[in-house]
């Protein structure tokens, strides 16, 4: 069961192509990371997928709502924290989950019960009757991921929560959207260019650029398609010892240093057989790491393959 | 559709009342308007307050001016502030949002209106009833009641509409500044007219029936307030509202 579906989702202003067909699945209950560049047109995807415009071509699914024909069925059962927290500054925290409890016609009992539910695990419950204007960022973020939460929708849409968020506050945001994920069990589908987000939090990526879905898959799977895994070495290596090296079939690219060496291969599960092969030269070791590219490389290595192409 | 509008109405009303600005701008100036309405002029003109048909005037007029000063704020102020895209990705229908937006507006200055009313009929009896209790006489009650409310909302309806259109809060007040100016320059150049044309007037409108004049303009602002709340809901659109 699919939660979104997308097929060849085109949506263009005058010239620019902001969504260039664009065809997405994401189950049911994933946490799914949507990455690329600003500009690169995950906010327009998200507007797509919750009716707000009208594709140009192809078509969308939303929780098996069709996104333009019926719009209003997707954002009764959709949460979404836009570009902008959206929060209204002037009313305490508690009146702005209160309104947003109150479109989705909870009782007050209801709605007094959710507050405290959402705000509680925040630290925010407390400072409920504050105007929320003089908070800080970080606060009033996590109060509009609590209130996307308010009427326990499907499936959320977070169109890059940690934006504009220092390490801190981003790191504590990101556990707590882990935490209400967990406890509240919806889908979620979050657009960022924090790649550290992504790889925290989602267990499905999608990497875009110029509206075109450049790769698909979990981290893992990315980081293992994208780019080769990495062994790093540290210690003394003869001449003879980096020749031999160099010389190995399982070794895809070498890269050398006064006491160094990382080496792309082609296998991570037969490194001992490099490490031994280094021994036997009379290679001095002093440490071996075994590591796969991060999600940043990944997407690096993505975006540039496109601009290659592009060219 | 109605307990929507009702939430709509609920918030905007919460945000002009209840809370206003963290620094209690907005409600010092209620105070003020209250003062104003309320004793300062009710002072000025004693008992005539509660039974010149002028009163007519300045609770017809009110309200149009106290609406304009908020109503700009109605979809401008929402996407200035960056709340209007998450308030249309919710589950709100285009009408529940627009009606709620003017019923807010139309609330404001009736409640606005009704309040002055009554402190201004309190300040009466107190300074000048001599123990005798005063009231507003019953056309002039009817009349500013039901004014308060044709009026509000008909500056409801021309503000949402301008607040629609608008790229800021400020380019909104701007224009309903504007418009405000083009209603009363005609009323202002009645005085530039020759001596003559304006007995002559005056004549004319001694002989006409107010009760008549005070209905006309009631239907007159009836239709208008139907017709550009319909031209408003034309113009309602969630998609063209999200790329402005």
């Amino acid at each position: 069961m699919y939660a979104i579906r997308t097929e060849n989702l085109i949506r263009s202003f005058g010239k620019l192509k902001a969504v260039d067909g664009l065809s997405l699945e994401v189950p049911t209950g994933t946490v799914f990371g949507f990455i690329g560049p600003n500009g690169s047109g995950k906010t327009t995807t998200i507007r797509l997928l919750l009716g707000l415009l009208d594709p140009d071509g192809g078509k969308a699914e939303v929780l098996g709502f069709d996104t333009v024909i019926q719009p209003d069925q997707i954002r009764a059962r959709c949460g979404a924290l836009l570009e902008y927290n959206g929060l209204y500054e002037r009313l305490s925290a508690e009146d702005n989950l209160d309104y947003y409890g109150r479109i989705w016609q909870m009782s007050k009992s209801e709605r007094e019960t959710r507050i405290h539910q959402l705000l509680a695990p925040l630290d925010l419950f407390d400072r409920r009757k504050e105007p929320i204007g003089l908070w800080s960022r970080g606060m009033k973020q996590k109060l509009a991921v609590a209130r996307t939460l308010m009427h326990r929708p499907n499936l959320i849409f977070l169109d890059e929560p940690t934006a504009g968020l220092d390490p801190v506050a981003s790191a504590a945001l990101r556990e707590d959207l882990k935490s209400l994920a967990q406890r509240e069990g919806v889908t979620i589908f979050l657009t960022t260019h924090n790649l550290a987000d992504a790889e925290k939090l989602c267990s499905r990526v999608g990497v875009i650029n110029h509206g075109q879905l450049l790769a698909i898959g979990s981290p893992e799977e990315l980081r293992s398609s994208t780019s080769a895994p990495r062994l790093y070495l540290t210690g003394k290596f003869p001449q003879q010892a980096i020749e031999q090296i160099r010389a190995n079939p399982l070794v895809k690219k070498i890269e050398v240093d006064s006491n160094s060496l990382i080496l792309d291969l082609t296998d991570l599960g037969r490194s001992h057989e490099i490490v031994t092969l280094l021994v036997r030269s009379e290679a001095e070791l002093d440490e071996v790491r075994k590591e796969k590219a991060d999600l940043e490389e990944v997407f690096l290595s993505l975006v540039e393959e496109e601009r290659q192409v592009g060219k | 559709m109605i307990p929507d509008i009702i939430t709509v109405t609920w918030k905007e009303l919460r945000e002009m009342f209840v809370q206003g600005d963290p620094r209690g701008r907005s409600k010092m100036s209620l105070v003020l308007l209250v003062i104003i309405f309320g004793i300062v002029l009710p002072l000025q003109n004693g008992r005539d307050w509660v039974s010149s048909p002028i009163s007519i005037m300045v609770w017809g007029w009110m309200p149009f001016l106290w609406v304009s000063g908020i109503v700009a704020d109605s979809f401008a102020g929402e996407r200035e502030r960056h709340t209007l895209e998450s308030l249309l990705s919710t589950r709100l229908s285009d009408h529940a949002i627009l009606i709620g937006k003017i019923l807010s507006a139309l609330l404001y200055g009736c409640i606005l209106t009704w309040v002055n009313l009554l402190v201004s009929l309190i300040t009466v009896n107190v300074a000048f009833g001599h123990g005798e209790i005063l009231l507003f006489s019953l056309p002039l009650s009817i009349g500013a009641i039901s004014f308060s409310i044709l009026v509000s909302g008909l500056a409801a309806s021309v503000g949402v509409l301008v607040s629609l259109r608008s790229g800021s809060v400020r380019q909104a007040q701007q224009l309903m500044s504007f418009g405000m100016l083009a209603l009363f320059i005609p009323l202002m150049l009645v005085q530039f007219l020759p001596l003559t044309v304006r007995q002559s007037l005056i004549r004319d409108a001694d002989k006409i029936n107010p009760t008549q004049v005070v209905l006309w303009i009631a239907v007159g602002l009836l239709i208008l307030d139907c017709i550009l709340t319909a031209i408003c809901m034309y113009l309602f659109q969630r998609s063209k509202l999200i790329l402005d």
